[in-house]
């Protein structure tokens, strides 16, 4: 078969040589287009910060009664209008606590460990302290956003700290 | 007449390859600098510091112009 009988070359007409910088040419333009997108995903979220930082809602919520959650118990609940989960928690020292209940490191639901003192993410093995919020251990990387427990006799009120945005 | 650029060329047969490599080296630095930037600037508004997003967004545009001028040095396709 000779050379012109090849009609795949018609098809295909681009040589290696040609084939091979234009690759590397276009791989440098396509970093300039991706450095690009780091700009664009930057500026949602400056303009996210500049326009939509809401302020939370800092109107005090009644969860229970004191006498409901019993020492080393926690209980689940969700504020008005929102529907992140929250836990409250009744620890040994018998101090009140409320927390998110979803880790900081990809959103599991955190269990408070009775007897330890500590919040547990059973799924990468994550640690909080119960009285700060802070991690002790694992892949977390920030604390847990915690909420402002107030009492009003035997009833247990939380809220989001001031100036709390969302 | 020739240019500088066509005498180095003839010189240095190879250089055309290694300012491509060096462009894309560059680049890449580039690249990853905003990837760090857009890290910090999303840990920073999830722990309550939004305001860190407007210094990593210029620094990340300057960034990107940076790159894109960059491409101004790319060889010429060789026809």
């Amino acid at each position: 078969m000779s050379h012109q009988d090849k009609h795949w070359k018609k098809d295909f007409p681009i040589n290696r040589s040609q084939a091979n910088q234009v690759s590397r040419r276009d791989f440098a333009k396509l970093l300039a287009v991706v450095s690009g997108g780091m700009v664009v995903g930057n500026g949602v979220i400056a303009a996210k910060a500049a326009f939509f930082n809401e302020p939370k809602n800092e109107k005090k919520q009644k969860i229970c009664a004191k006498n409901e959650i019993p020492v080393g118990g926690t209980k689940s609940f969700v504020l008005e209008n929102d529907t992140v989960p929250y836990i409250l928690i009744h620890t040994e020292e018998g101090e009140f606590y409320a927390y998110e209940q979803k880790c900081t490191h990809l959103s599991c639901a955190v269990y408070y460990k009775p007897g330890t003192l500590t919040i547990e993410c059973p799924c990468h093995n994550g640690w909080f302290d119960v009285k700060t919020g802070n991690v002790i251990q694992g892949p977390p990387p920030r604390p847990l956003k915690k909420l402002d427990v107030t009492f009003e006799g035997n009833a247990i009120y939380v809220q989001h700290p001031k100036n709390e945005t969302v | 007449m020739s240019n500088f650029r066509t005498t180095q060329e003839q010189a240095h047969p190879q250089k055309k390859s290694m300012i491509m490599s060096a462009l894309i080296t560059v680049l890449l630095v580039n690249l990853l600098l905003q990837i760090w930037l857009l890290y910090t600037a999303l840990n920073n508004a999830l722990e309550g510091h939004p305001e860190v997003a407007y210094s990593t967004f210029i620094a990340s545009f300057v960034l990107f112009l940076a790159s894109v001028l960059w491409l101004y040095f790319l060889p010429e396709k060789v026809n």
